[in-house]
């Protein structure tokens, strides 16, 4: 397949004629919002016309939370323990885009230990999460073995943020002004040894589950995305990366250490559930190197907190700002104004979830057969409870 | 005074004495608030009596051989008179110096005494001065040389 | 489809001899990480139930309660903070904030109960079998929540300072201020501590928002004199600050200083806006001390008229007379007085109550007296010799150059005491341009002067020997001159209790001499203004009256405070035997309306 970038006019964004559920053809089938296949708690309300899906409609609203209203009325350093739970698998990118958003409006210099362990806590998130992934990817296809080894095995990196950060899921480690702690004693060493254990796990799923018929036959073919979707429905991350777009903001706009590791963007050829899945799996890869990366570099002394005012009555200036990072799915955005009270005027949290579990599912379930819909949409890697802040 | 006894209805006698020297100064004193101070001299100088009524007794024993701080605040200082308008430091002065100067009469006794029951006696009532000579010092130093 | 496809699946028997992650059974405790964000720990005895960690509770999961067992240590509000772990989300912001690092987390993360109200506990005060825990989360070394350290105050180097009496501590700009006002947790600890009970955190919030005027009102609720207490409180207030466990207390007293300093004294009456509704009632004050002018302004504010008898020729007592203009200009001062004198104050002054007029006069002709009239008699050390006519008197010292007079002190001067007079009678010497040695009996830490006042003295040049004990003056060969004979002392631990005592040293004497040798050991009332019965009727002790409530004293009539009549004998305590007195002749001349009474911050009525 070639592919090409950027826009293409034959882009079809009409609405389809909506099926005339009264001729007798069609069923309506509801899935979700409780359905595990759904990644989380959003519905889809598809059309069948035999085993094919001939229209696909999200639900949203099961999760919301208003934690985009609740910051309003919380304190500066408050919020922080609030937006972790934005997205449940990945709750630190949560904590340093906020934290981040924070520091650029007040002009807070973040000394450079603090940069390095947030570097290396990002990229033990996004090991965790892809880990959580694969399971995810390989159970919606009906395959439960390699589900068991990745969610245990992600516990062995949880057990690694409940040394550093003192919590498994929801860290708080981020915080404006740096990190809340150093590494502990011995951290390392053990990290050393876990990264060596998902090496070779990965290597072992590569074996039983890329290779395996099976998973080729569901997965190749399903969903593709085609370079010129990837603007017009604003899809980013590995999403886009599949299909041959090298964009990624850690390279592209380096934050935080990212200008200092060794490291290239993955891209790949093929942009069906397949190739998006091997993409995936490289860059869990990609992501033990850069921790290994940052055990060497960290410092192991020096502070790790900017000179902070007083959080209890701390009035951040008044501004505005965008800041964003490049989590498991692509581009995480914070988008933050401040009036100069202790409160933040408004946080708008954009995850890539929003476009690829609405937008771009909806075109891509048209078409594919009932059975496929859960590795779909596992294979867009969506998380609702980010697309309801 | 030769015997034992009768150096002890000495020593009692003296504090009875201090005990009254007090109480008199107290009837004659007009600063307010000194009245009530010296009858607590003249209270603590009964306390002092009835110890060595103890000791007569049998009751209680006298320790010549424990040591006592000498602070030597009083040592130092002037005599002053025990007028009728006297302030509580020159009471408090008038006090340490009046335990002292029996402390010494004691031990000076005790010097030319060879070594007896008598003489242990005697010491034992120098220690008991030395004692009385610390409370006052020690309230001397705790009030009056607060800030110094 | 190749056959590698097909086969490699089967690889899964690979991971079979994997350890698992799980535990084998349910009942094999797995203790959470040595950091571990657990349940909480408090360390009652070390807590001052400042309640930050209430303050910081995004989810208000903690209560402060109050909790006997530690009430009624200084600094301590007795209360402690109660969890409800129905609310916690275990972020461990009030681990963090904790002003005295009592508060931690044990890595217990299991807690099964069937009583849901057990999860509603204080730490630290209920029993919990991971208060002894000694893992689990605590704040990480170098992490702070609040600037640990305070903001230096400019002050003109020691070189400087000891040219002229120009004011030392040069005053916050209002960027300073500012970032210290920022560093107060508003736990309140301090206005339990303050004698007057200022408003505290309030007045230091009012400069945080850069609203001076409200500053300047909250502090004249409970002290007139803030110009003054800005520069040379005591500052208990200080010393009970918890962020001063960790760190370096609030600076409250430049804080204060920087509102007074803010606004011009032209403001005040509009700013203040005391009205003044007349009582009709006429009360005598003696001594227009900071005690005497704080009565005189609290009673003014209820309509008395207020006559103030003074012995001197200007108001201030010892704020004028004694505390040095370097360290009080006085223009402040003056800022001070002139507000309250602008009320419509009556001061007479070079009028001293017993020579010029009779104390029983004033019973007669008022319906009452308040009386603070101070410690003027310089005590003596009652040695030999000590009348010789060079040596000085330390009150006498600091009186004269207050009065612009020169106190003739010559170029080598011994002062004798460790107290804030001595202190101040050295460094003005060292400003006279002598040459300074301090003689204390005791050790440098037993000093009885404000820390910042001996490092101050240190620094402006005066030599400090303590361990000296004075014990004759002896006529030296020249008139101008005079020796003093002085020994070593030791310091031993009295049997009988109290703080070690300093024993001299007889075979280590010395004998120096000096231009002068100033005392400076302490200073006793004055009270013969007062006839025989009257000091009898007063309750005297010690040399000091002892008030009854609203500084009452015996006399129904009379009302006693400031110097004489507390044992503290700071400005602060007198600025609010003052106020209270006037709330206790106010209960006294209009008992009815008393109660009615708007209360202030204190509870008292105002
Ligand atoms: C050298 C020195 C330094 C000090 N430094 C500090 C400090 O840094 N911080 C601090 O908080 N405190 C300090 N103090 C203590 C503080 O000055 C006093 O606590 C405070 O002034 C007491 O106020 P008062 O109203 O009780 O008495 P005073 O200020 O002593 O005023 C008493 C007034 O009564 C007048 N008076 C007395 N008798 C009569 C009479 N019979 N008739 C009419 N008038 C009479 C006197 O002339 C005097 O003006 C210092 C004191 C001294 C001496
Ligand atoms: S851990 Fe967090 S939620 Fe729990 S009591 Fe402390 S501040 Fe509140
Ligand atoms: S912050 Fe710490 S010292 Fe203050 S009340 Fe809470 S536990 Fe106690």
């Amino acid at each position: 397949m070639t592919l090409s970038t950027g826009h293409s006019a034959a882009l079809d964004f009409a609405q389809p004629e909506p099926p005339d559920l009264s001729s007798g053809k069609y069923v309506k089938l509801w899935q979700g919002p409780q359905h595990p296949g759904i990644t989380g708690n959003m519905s889809l309300e598809l059309v069948l016309d035999g085993d094919t899906i001939v229209s696909c409609k999200t639900h949203v609203g099961y999760l919301h939370r208003g934690f985009e209203k609740l910051m309003e009325r919380r304190s500066f350093i408050q919020n922080f323990t609030v937006v972790c739970r934005i997205a449940v698998p990945e709750p630190t990118f949560n904590e340093y885009l906020y934290s981040h958003a924070v520091e650029e409006i007040s002009g807070i210099e973040v000394p450079e230990r603090a940069i390095w362990l947030r570097t290396m806590n990002l990229e033990l998130m996004r090991l965790a999460s892809f880990l959580m992934w694969i399971g995810g990817q390989s159970g919606a296809f009906g395959q439960y073995t390699v589900p068991n080894w990745t969610l245990a095995y992600r516990d062995y990196v949880l057990d690694l943020f409940e040394e550093m950060t003192g919590a498994r899921i929801y860290h708080m480690y981020i915080v404006p002004g740096g990190v809340r702690a150093g590494l502990p004693d011995g951290f390392e060493e053990r990290a050393r040894e876990i990264m060596k254990g998902a090496e070779k796990l990965l290597d072992q799923i590569e074996r039983v589950m890329f290779n395996n018929v099976v998973f080729k036959a569901r997965s190749k073919g399903l969903g593709i995305i085609t370079p010129d979707m990837v603007d017009p429905y604003g899809i980013v991350g590995p999403n886009a990366r599949a299909c041959g777009l090298a964009r990624d903001i850690r390279k592209d706009e380096p934050y935080l250490a990212y200008d200092r590791l060794d490291f290239e963007t993955i891209s790949g050829n093929e942009a069906d559930a397949y190739g998006r899945a091997y993409l995936r799996l490289q860059e869990t890869r990609q992501s033990i190197n850069l921790i290994r990366q940052c055990l060497d570099h960290a410092p192991t002394d020096g502070p790790f907190q900017a000179d902070m005012p007083n959080v209890l009555h701390w009035k951040v200036p008044a501004g505005e700002t965008y800041v964003k990072a490049e989590c498991t799915r692509g581009e995480y955005g914070y988008y933050m104004v401040t009036d100069g009270s202790e409160f933040v005027r408004r946080v708008h949290v954009r995850g890539p979830s929003y476009t690829h579990a609405i937008a771009v599912m909806e075109r891509l379930a048209v078409g594919t057969n009932i059975a496929d819909i859960a590795g779909l949409m596992v294979s867009l890697h969506t998380y609702p409870p980010e697309i309801e802040r | 005074m030769n015997t034992v006894d009768e150096i002890l209805d000495y020593a009692i006698d003296q504090e009875q004495q201090a005990a009254d020297f007090y109480e008199d100064l107290a009837g004659r004193v007009e600063k307010g608030g000194m009245k009530e101070i010296l009858m607590e001299f003249s209270a603590e100088e009964q306390r002092h009596k009835q110890r060595l009524l103890a000791v007569k007794s049998g009751e209680h024993e006298l320790t010549p051989e424990q040591e006592v701080l000498d602070l030597k605040i009083s040592d130092y200082l002037i005599d002053v008179d025990a007028t009728d308008d006297i302030s509580y430091q020159d009471a408090l002065i008038v006090a340490m110096k009046r335990e002292r100067a029996a402390y010494k009469l004691y031990s000076d006794m005790a010097e030319k005494l060879p070594e007896s029951h008598l003489r242990k006696v005697i010491l034992g009532l120098a220690k008991e001065e030395a004692r009385h000579k610390l409370f006052f010092e020690s309230e001397y130093d705790e009030r009056v040389l607060r800030d110094n | 489809m190749n056959l590698r496809d097909l086969l490699s699946p089967f690889f899964v028997w690979q991971r079979a001899f994997e350890k698992p992650y799980t535990s084998i059974r349910p009942t094999i405790d797995r203790p959470g990480a040595p950091a571990y964000r657990g349940f909480h720990i408090n360390v009652s005895e070390e807590c001052v139930g400042c309640g930050s960690c209430h303050s910081i509770c995004q989810n208000h999961a903690i209560d402060m309660v109050p909790a006997a067992e530690f009430e009624g240590r200084t600094g301590d509000s007795g209360l402690r903070p109660r969890f409800d772990y129905g609310r916690c989300c275990w972020c461990g912001l009030c681990v963090d904030i904790c002003t005295a690092a009592s508060l931690r987390m044990s890595n217990e993360y299991a807690w099964i109960s069937e009583d849901p109200d057990e999860f509603h506990f204080t730490a630290g005060v209920d029993d919990k079998p991971w208060q002894n825990n000694e893992h689990g989360y605590r704040r990480a070394e170098g992490y702070h929540l609040y600037p640990p350290k305070r903001i230096e105050m400019d002050m003109l180097s020691p070189d400087e300072s000891v040219q002229s009496f120009e004011e030392v501590a040069r005053g916050y700009s209002e960027a300073q201020a500012k970032l210290e006002a920022d560093r107060c947790v508003e736990c309140g600890i301090c206005v339990a501590t303050c004698p007057a009970h200022m408003d505290v955190p309030d007045y230091i919030h009012s400069i945080r928002d850069g609203d001076y005027e409200k500053g300047l009102q909250l502090m004249y609720r409970t002290n007139p004199f803030p110009a003054t207490c800005g520069r040379i409180c005591t500052r208990r207030c200080e010393s009970v600050c918890p962020v001063g466990i960790l760190g370096e207390p609030v600076a409250i007293r430049w804080l204060k200083r920087f509102i007074v300093d803010q606004v011009d004294a032209k403001d005040y009456p509009r700013i203040l806006n005391d009205q003044i509704i007349e009582s009709g009632h006429r009360v005598a004050i003696i001594g227009a001390g900071p005690g005497g002018l704080s009565a005189a302004y609290y009673l003014r504010k209820k309509g008395h008229a207020v006559t103030v008898f003074e012995a001197g020729e200007t108001a201030g007592g010892m704020l004028r007379y004694g505390v040095p203009s370097y360290r009080l200009p006085d223009a402040d001062l003056d800022k001070d007085i002139a507000y309250i004198v602008s009320l419509g104050v009556d001061i007479r002054y070079n009028t001293r109550i017993g020579k010029d007029i009779d104390f029983e006069q004033l019973l007669q002709d008022y319906a009452a007296v308040f009386l603070s009239t101070g410690l003027s008699v310089p005590s003596n050390m009652r040695i030999q010799g000590e009348d010789h006519a060079r040596v000085l008197s330390g009150l006498q010292v600091l009186a004269d150059v207050a009065s612009g007079r020169d106190p003739g002190i010559g170029s080598r001067v011994a002062v004798i005491g460790g107290g804030n007079v001595a202190m101040d009678a050295a460094r003005v010497s060292r400003r006279l341009g002598a040459e300074v040695t301090i003689l204390y009996r005791r050790r440098i830490a037993d000093m009885p002067a404000d820390e910042e006042e001996i490092h101050e003295s240190q620094e402006e040049g005066c030599n400090i020997v303590p361990q000296a004990i004075p014990v004759e003056i002896i006529a030296a060969d020249k008139p101008q001159q005079v020796s003093i004979k002085w020994g070593e002392a030791e310091m031993v631990q009295d049997p009988t209790g109290g703080r070690p005592r300093p024993v001299l040293q007889e075979d280590r004497m010395h004998t120096d001499t000096y231009d002068c040798i100033i005392s400076a050991i302490g200073q006793g009332s004055d009270l013969d203004f007062l006839s025989k019965e009257n000091q009898q009727q007063l309750a005297i002790e010690w040399g000091k009256f002892t008030p009854g409530e609203y500084q009452q004293s015996a006399l129904q009539k009379v009302f006693v405070g400031g110097d004489v009549a507390n044992r503290t004998a700071d400005a602060i305590s007198a600025i609010e035997d003052g106020h209270h007195a006037a709330r206790g002749i106010e209960r006294l001349l209009n008992p009815d309306g008393f109660t009615a009474t708007q209360t202030d911050n204190t509870g008292e009525p105002a």
